[in-house]
């Protein structure tokens, strides 16, 4: 009787955080489009990275993930060779920052680009909303967006970030390797928003297999000494 | 193995010198304790685990963080950078902070089920009044040092959720004014905000710990309430507390380390309801972010706060909400304590813990018209339910207490 109520228990608060995890998908009304990420696929991280670096550092900076870090993040490990000729002149402490100005920015694009070192935090959908956005840009159906700020899946569709990939009107020979682009920077920016996270993962199944048997031992010993109360 | 100890001349040496037998005894090996206690009386001790596991981590990030709204490169600004390091940089920086981070829901999970136990069986009234009040002002403290806590890492929500709570004593009259900047250190929400939250986060835990141990005391004083509800005498009915409550509070612990643990392994923001989305985004005072809501642990109140029109209005409203806890024990007129025996009690008090779940739901909610109407009905019978009690018992027929367990 007892165990029956604590297994319900435990039923109930699985089931509330599995729900809790489901729900997260998108609050803008538009449905996300699923990014195939792996975030301890070494390959698709580099590759990422270099989308990055290529790409997206013409305008945003990683400030949290360091040259150094590129390095020493098992999940990346690139070479010290390989780290030099990304860096160039600046210092292996430094954060991946940026050559654009924040004024020039402003006035180029009329604000500041984000950082994107949590960013996939920072958003709803995380990883599939990086995705979405990237392979999102539209011709405006209103016609009142001007080409390449409309974006299907920004809130409120203008977006000041003008198809870094060149999604619009792009040969549909192309399509299977922008959306792998789009993939793979989403799974880099999944990984630094928070690069511990797959040693968490790891660390985390010892600690649940030990509590499994802790909670077993336990209740064994609870029933024992238990056993000479009379109900 | 407690008695082989017991018996060492290193013990009889520190026992000559603090009584340490006789306490032991007094509050373990003799404490007595009703043998039918159920599983719902496990979460007081997993409410001292958690409290003991935040203060733990929250002294190790206090090594690390750094109270400045001082701008840094990109937007963010000292204090989010020293959270990133954390997260980053200290070894395993990450594990402190998300156990810091998971554990203050987890502590307003098991507070709520020990209060919602406390309502159902009726823990609440004579001789354990004192208990309870003690209890509510254990609530506050920790709403209080939640709230405090959530602006540290100086993100959207911080700032905008401590903006809009310190406007709220703004409206009260005459003080509101300057109590709203006495707690803001200015006329907005910014760096001597930041440091003096930084301070009362530090400060309000030590308190909880000094008030947990009254509440302890306090609770070994008039013994634990049972599911009958019934006065129990030693002899009959009871057990000593060791070995028989530790080992079963030790399997509770258990039990609660592996969902504790999932999350903080697996599920750290736990889809955005135990850090918000939000909060990752730097503060911005030019920006107010879409959707502004507390985290889950205070949106009933939230709730309650916005189901009035007048702003001065809600805030009493809310005010009352939890000052009306205190009155419980004197507002239940009834002599049977257990739900087990009062029918209509028993449906009233479930109806309130859906009712707060409701008021839960809605303030996490973005606000709309209907939204608004289901919380200003729940906010109704929130208010019902306690003054409802004292006539209750002109009508209730309570069923036939058992003279003993």
């Amino acid at each position: 009787m007892k165990l029956k109520n604590i297994l319900m228990a435990v039923v109930a608060m699985t089931s509330l955080m599995v729900a809790s995890g489901a729900v997260q998908a998108n609050e803008h009304g538009v449905a996300l489009k699923h990014a195939e990420i792996d975030v301890t696929d070494q390959e698709q991280l580099r590759r990422g990275l270099t989308v990055f670096t290529d790409v997206c550092m013409g305008c945003h900076s990683a400030k949290y993930i360091t040259y150094k870090g590129l390095m020493d993040y098992p999940e990346l490990s690139l070479s010290r060779e390989a780290v030099d000729e990304l860096r160039g002149e600046h210092p292996l402490t430094a954060g991946l920052i940026t050559d654009l100005s924040p004024e020039d920015a402003k006035v180029s694009y009329g604000k500041v680009p984000p950082d994107l070192s949590v960013i996939a935090n920072a958003r709803r959908g995380g990883p599939d909303y990086i995705y979405s956005v990237l392979t999102g840009f539209e011709h405006d159906p209103a016609g009142k967006v001007p080409d390449g700020n409309f974006n299907e899946y920004f809130p409120g569709n203008r977006i000041a970030m003008p198809d870094p990939l060149g999604w619009l009107d792009h040969d549909e020979a192309d399509t299977a390797e922008l959306e792998a682009q789009a993939q793979d920077v989403a799974a880099f920016l999944a990984f630094i928003a928070d690069p511990h996270q797959n040693e968490r993962r790891i660390i985390g199944c010892w600690v649940l297999g030990f509590l499994v048997v802790l909670t077993l031992v336990l209740y064994l010993l609870k029933k024992s000494v238990w056993s000479d109360v009379k109900h | 193995m407690l008695e082989k100890m017991m018996k060492t001349r290193l013990f009889a040496w520190i026992d000559e010198r603090t009584g340490a037998e006789a306490i032991i005894k007094s509050q373990l090996t003799e404490y007595q304790v009703p043998k039918n206690l159920n599983y719902m009386w496990n979460f007081g001790s997993l409410a001292l685990l958690v409290l003991t596991l935040q203060i733990l981590t929250g002294i190790f990030l206090a090594m690390y963080y750094k109270p400045s709204a001082a701008l840094t490169y990109g937007g963010y600004t000292v204090a989010f950078d020293s959270v990133e390091r954390i997260m980053r940089d200290v070894n395993f920086g990450w594990l402190i902070r998300y156990m810091h981070a998971v554990g203050a829901s987890a502590f307003f999970v098991v507070v709520y089920m020990h209060i919602a136990r406390g309502m159902y069986y009726g823990s609440y009234k004579g001789p354990r009044e004192l208990l309870w009040i003690i209890g509510v002002v254990i609530l506050l403290i920790m709403q209080g040092a939640a709230f405090f806590g959530y602006l540290l890492p100086w993100g959207q929500m911080s700032f905008w959720g401590a903006t809009v709570i310190t406007n709220l004593f703004g409206a009260l009259p005459v003080l509101g004014e300057y109590l709203q900047q006495l707690l803001r250190g200015g006329f907005a929400v910014g760096d001597p905000t930041l440091n003096r939250f930084f301070s009362l986060h530090y400060l309000f835990p030590l308190l909880l710990a000094a008030i947990v141990g009254g509440h302890i005391h306090a609770l070994h004083v008039v013994h634990s309430n049972n599911p009958e509800g019934i006065d129990v005498h030693e002899g009959q009915g009871t057990i000593p507390f060791h070995p028989y409550y530790t080992i079963k509070d030790a399997f509770g612990v258990a039990v609660f380390l592996l969902f504790y643990c999932y999350v903080v392994f697996f599920n750290p923001q736990m889809g955005g309801y135990f850090i918000e989305v939000d909060n990752y985004v730097p503060a911005n005072n030019l920006q107010t972010p879409a959707h502004i809501a507390p985290v889950w642990y205070l949106t009933p109140w939230y709730t309650i706060l916005r189901s009035f029109e007048s702003k001065l209005l809600g805030v009493l409203a809310m005010g009352a909400s939890l000052a009306i806890l205190f009155l419980l024990p004197f507002l239940d007129r009834s002599k049977v304590r257990s739900s087990r025996y009062r029918p209509v009690y028993r449906q009233m008090v479930i109806l309130f813990f859906i009712t707060v779940i409701v008021l839960g739901y809605c303030g996490h909610s973005a606000p709309t018209p209907t939204l608004k109407l289901v919380g200003q009905i729940a906010t109704t019978y929130y208010f019902a339910f306690f003054l409802l009690l004292p006539f209750l018992p002109k009508f209730e027929k309570t069923k036939n207490v058992p003279d003993h367990i």
